[in-house]
């Protein structure tokens, strides 16, 4: 029975140095259930608790990464559910980050510009 | 007329029309007469890539709460990736005690969001399918029998769009776009799941009070909801009304029986009003081998506090 009690023991790890990092603190008292963990349709829930601690300190430090002031991100986290914090840590790198307003008008002009150059459209000459 | 210039271009015309997923024929927008603007949405033009928070910012403004872009920057803006990500955007407006609600994907959800008199935060893709170009903007009105949106977008405080063309950027988004919700408010044609899921999430940063509103509105919609409950319950026991919230626990367990986090709620509202043996009554009720490690490490929390608990009168009443 090494094994098991050696899971148990990186757990326990895992989740002291997480917890002590991170500090968050849920509205909810101890001992009641929130309602996000009812409504939650996780396949491998037994592994939730930990996993949302690793989850945490990944989205935290990618935050950080990624130019966030630090005063920010612990209170940005914070407003995070344990399953949105899972999907940020998933896909932080590539998810859709709407922002990009001059580009789009930059597209919209290289696609004209093409039209015009080949004569579909002719809106750059002179009349 | 057979050019080979003229040949070349409708070659082209024809490739970026395929690239863009040129959509079916046929009206986009349900007919109808209806046309809706909501005049008194703010504008915020944005800087640089600061759609995202001007947009939320716009969204909130019209949910009368008064935030800046710069200050939503703060809770939304990404520098590394110059831009704002969906879930972010869902989750900025609780830190000002608003729900985000993600819409169904169809632009019948949004006019009828925009009829209750509610802009939608959309995001657009307007770049190719190879190299997208991310955009929020905010839907603020619609024309049915021109088949025309109406948006804040960018710099252009009333942009109109076609449906056609609207469709295109947003199909491309898959069709993401959210609205928010005052606490107690329900958005047009209310999906249950979605709701629940939203107030769930706004519970922990919530206080108590808009928590109870939020799920009390799912109480009144989904009457056999036992989510809707137990979120209402867990309200009323934050904010130490234990007699509400047991009535609602119990309300919750009378539809499903089952549903071991409203038992162990339940216990606890139980040994806060000094009822012991009844708190411990309700938890041996639950079948700890259904459950998982979590909702067990719950149960043995509980327990181990009515375990350590005095008895107390339990009060006349506490009881149904």
């Amino acid at each position: 029975m090494i094994k098991p009690s050696k899971w148990r023991a990186a757990a326990v790890a895992v989740l002291a140095v997480a917890i002590t990092n991170v500090g968050f603190l849920n509205a909810a008292q101890a001992g009641i259930v929130a309602t996000n963990a009812i409504v939650r349709t996780d396949r491998d829930a037994n592994m939730a608790t930990i996993r949302d601690q690793l989850d945490r300190s990944e989205v935290k430090a990618q935050m950080e990464k990624m130019g966030v002031d630090a005063a920010s991100v612990d209170q940005r986290i914070a407003a995070l559910s344990d399953s949105e914090l899972h999907s940020l840590a998933k896909q932080m790198q590539d998810a859709p980050a709407g922002g990009d307003a001059i580009a789009v008008i930059g597209v919209v002009f290289l696609v004209l510009l093409i039209l015009e150059l080949v004569g579909i459209i002719d809106i750059f000459k002179k009349a | 007329m057979t050019h080979p210039r003229r040949a070349a271009s409708l070659v082209l015309a024809a490739c970026v029309l395929v690239l863009c997923g040129c959509a079916a024929r046929g009206p986009i927008m349900e007919p109808g007469s209806a046309i809706v603007e909501l005049a008194d949405t703010p504008f915020y033009p944005q800087e640089a890539h600061q759609c995202g928070p001007a947009a939320l910012a716009t969204v909130l403004g019209a949910s009368h709460v008064a935030v800046t872009p710069e200050e939503m920057e703060q809770r939304v803006y990404l520098p590394g990736r110059r831009g704002s990500l969906q879930v972010e955007m869902l989750a900025a407006p609780r830190a000002s005690a608003r729900m985000g609600y993600q819409v169904q994907p169809e632009l019948a959800d949004i006019t009828a969001q925009l009829d209750a008199g509610r802009p939608v935060l959309v995001l657009h893709n307007y770049g190719l399918p190879f190299w997208p170009r991310w955009h929020y903007a905010v839907v603020v009105g619609y024309d049915s029998p021109k088949e025309q949106l109406v948006l804040r977008s960018g710099k252009v405080q009333r942009q109109i769009l076609s449906a056609r063309n609207f469709m295109r950027a947003w199909d491309n988004a898959d069709r993401w776009g959210m609205v928010v919700l005052k606490p107690g408010e329900l958005p047009a044609a209310a999906d249950k799941e979605r709701y629940l899921e939203a107030a769930a999430n706004f519970e922990p940063a919530a206080k108590p009070q808009d928590a109870w509103a939020a799920f009390d509105a799912a109480v009144r919609q989904w009457p056999d909801e036992a989510v809707a409950r137990v979120g209402r319950g867990t309200a009323s026991y934050r904010a130490m009304d234990y007699r509400a919230a047991a009535a609602d626990y119990r309300a919750a367990l009378q539809i499903d029986a089952t549903q071991a986090g409203a038992r162990n709620n339940l216990a606890m509202t139980l040994l806060e009003m000094g009822c012991v043996g009844e708190a411990r009554r309700e938890l041996d009720a639950i079948d700890a081998s259904s459950l998982d490690s979590r909702m067990r490490d719950e149960v043995a929390d509980t327990r181990k506090q009515i375990d350590g608990a005095h008895r107390e009168a339990c009060p006349a009443g506490a009881m149904p």
